[in-house]
């Protein structure tokens, strides 16, 4: 009878392991740095109470990390909604050419960060790249402070779309036909096909992309650290680019403990909502 | 666009009673649809045709290169950086990494379904819980665990903060809940132990599932940045390719056809993966089901 107990708890072990080793101590450890003084080597120096949170608070940069990432989700998440809606409604019915354009849709999402962000700096390079050429612009694009974060959005954006096209593309093509073929011969037309039929029975996928894009977006790093390094003049700096500035810069961890609790406690709830969505997304399919 | 959607589905054969107003917006559809296609792909497009262009095509605004026998850059960008040793460190992180990775999550799966023990429900909440909390955040702390393992530059360290797919294990989990219980019965008739099992009757009945996940984790760690980035920071040769892509120009120096060269050379196994992805995909019915 023992042993039988044992035996799944073996199985069980590696996962468990490395569960507790590499994310929840390291997140109980950042929980425990914000409160502390912390040194360059990441041992524990002492207890702070508040005083890293009324530091952070206090700063100006941390202002404009906040800012800079809540504004990339704000225009990220609706502008990806509306286009991968529109290509999964463009792309919906089969046809002859279907596995062509459904694969450029989606190709987007096989380039991975670093190469995309290596494409895009050379494609708005003001100097050499091409998008000045094409529309005759003499825009600084990344080295500009006034277009440096919309170029990092139009990047992210782009990054995204692949696959959540997918998602929506399957979701409309799992929507029972009896219902549509129903509307057809109520004489609804395209719109209201749309509006009041197609989207409000995929909502639970609109819903889940929704809330992952907004975690994803509000979690930007990788354009800030391989193109813009934050700037022109903290710009594009976001909330992760500051925790890796100063945790990897400076090796201040508690700052870095500090900012990223603020990133976890902003994308908890849509990580959670995330999760109730995917439930449901899987059930109408 | 006019009336693309009227009969969706993808059981709409019917060709003798399509309409010839039908098919014209069919026809009109695909175009639009390869229009927008092809703005979308641009950036990889412009990728291509820019790493055969010479430098001084470059300061033209013309997009296409004077020729696609002009391998240079590639030559140049290989010599700049040891771009296939790099490869080779992707291919190692990316095929241990992930190897380790279905391993953990299948023995969990295993356990899940085919045992009954104390605090199961806490357990597989306990494992689930590693998805609320974004890697993104736990970086530094991570760095720090790994450096004091001594693991900083090293391919373990590289990967080790990848062991834990719980998304990986719960679909494994939903799979083998689907695996008729007599096939162990008669598995243990055989005299086959937990092992046994596992690799010989269970795996290979799942395979399909257990290749989608795999390639889904090897995309991942391919392209994953940020991690091996950290770990590798002063060891040169270790970088992975998505890291030694980055290092190949500067501002001052705007060297981009070497850029596109490398950045080319990075994309030919994630255009593979992506084929290979969506075909096992669609081959399981999996393509609502898309996990990161």
């Amino acid at each position: 009878m023992k042993k039988r107990n044992l035996k799944p708890l073996l199985f069980l072990l590696p996962i468990l392991i490395f569960s507790i080793a590499f994310v929840y101590y390291p997140f109980a450890r950042v929980i425990v740095n914000s409160f502390s003084l912390v040194n360059a080597k990441g041992q524990l120096k002492g207890f702070a109470g508040l005083e890293n949170y009324r530091y952070v608070f206090s700063r100006g940069d941390f202002a404009v990390a906040l800012g800079n990432s809540l504004k990339l989700a704000a225009v990220n998440v609706p502008v990806t909604l509306f286009i991968t809606i529109f290509l999964a409604l463009l792309a919906e019915k089969k046809r002859r050419l279907s596995p062509v354009y459904e694969t450029l849709f989606a190709l987007p999402m096989s380039v991975s960060m670093s190469a995309a962000c290596m494409i895009f700096k050379s494609m708005f390079s003001p100097a050499l790249g091409w998008v000045n050429y094409f529309f005759g612009l003499s825009l600084g694009w990344f080295e500009s402070r006034e277009t440096a974060l919309a170029s990092c959005l139009i990047l992210t954006i782009w990054m995204g779309i692949g696959f959540d096209f997918l998602l929506f593309l399957s979701a409309l093509r799992g929507i029972p036909d009896q219902l549509l073929e129903a509307s057809e011969l109520d004489g609804a037309g395209l719109f209201t096909r749309i509006f009041r039929i197609k989207l409000p029975l995929i909502s639970p996928t609109i819903l889940y992309v929704l809330c992952t894009n907004f975690v994803l977006a509000l979690l930007t790093s990788a354009p800030m650290i391989i193109i813009t390094q934050g700037g022109p003049a903290r710009s594009t700096t976001t909330l992760m680019y500051m925790m890796y500035a100063s945790g990897f810069g400076s090796s201040d961890y508690s700052l870095a403990a500090v900012v990223a609790l603020c990133a976890f406690v902003l994308s908890l709830g849509f990580t959670i909502l995330s999760f109730v969505f995917e439930r449901k997304r899987v059930h109408y399919q | 666009m006019s009336r693309p959607d009227l009969n969706k589905g993808p059981k709409a054969s019917r060709p003798a009673s399509i309409t010839s107003r039908e098919r014209a917006a069919d026809i009109a559809v695909s175009i639009i649809a390869l229009a927008i296609g092809l703005v979308l792909i641009f950036p990889i497009i412009y990728c291509i045709f820019g790493a055969f262009k010479t430098p001084a095509e470059f300061m033209t605004p013309k997009l296409l290169p004077g020729s696609f026998a002009n391998l240079d850059n590639f030559r140049e960008a290989l010599q700049k950086a040891d771009l296939l040793r790099y490869m080779g460190n992707s291919f190692i992180v990316s095929f241990f990494g992930t190897t380790i990775r279905l391993l953990f999550a299948v023995f969990a799966a295993y356990a899940f379904v085919y045992y009954e023990f104390p605090l199961k429900r806490f357990w597989f909440f306990f494992i689930l819980g590693t998805m609320m909390l974004p890697g993104d955040i736990l970086l530094t702390t991570n760095y720090i665990t790994v450096s004091r393992l001594h693991l900083l530059n090293s391919y373990l360290g590289m990967m080790i903060v990848s062991f834990v797919g719980a998304s990986q294990m719960f679909m494994l989990r939903q799979r083998f809940l689907s695996v008729p219980k007599e096939l162990k019965e008669a598995a243990e008739l055989d005299g086959y132990g937990d092992l046994g099992f596992i690799f010989r009757v269970l795996l290979p009945v799942c395979r399909p599932v257990l290749v989608t996940l795999f390639v889904q984790g090897f995309i991942t760690l391919w392209n994953s940045y940020l991690w091996p980035l950290l770990v590798t920071a002063s060891a040169p040769e270790m970088r992975t390719i998505m890291v030694g892509i980055t290092k190949l120009n500067s501002w001052e120096d705007e060297n981009y056809w070497l850029v596109l060269a490398g950045v080319c050379i990075s994309l030919i196994p994630s255009f593979v993966l992506f084929v290979i992805m969506r075909r096992s995909l669609r081959k399981n019915g999996l393509e609502g089901a898309l996990v990161g």
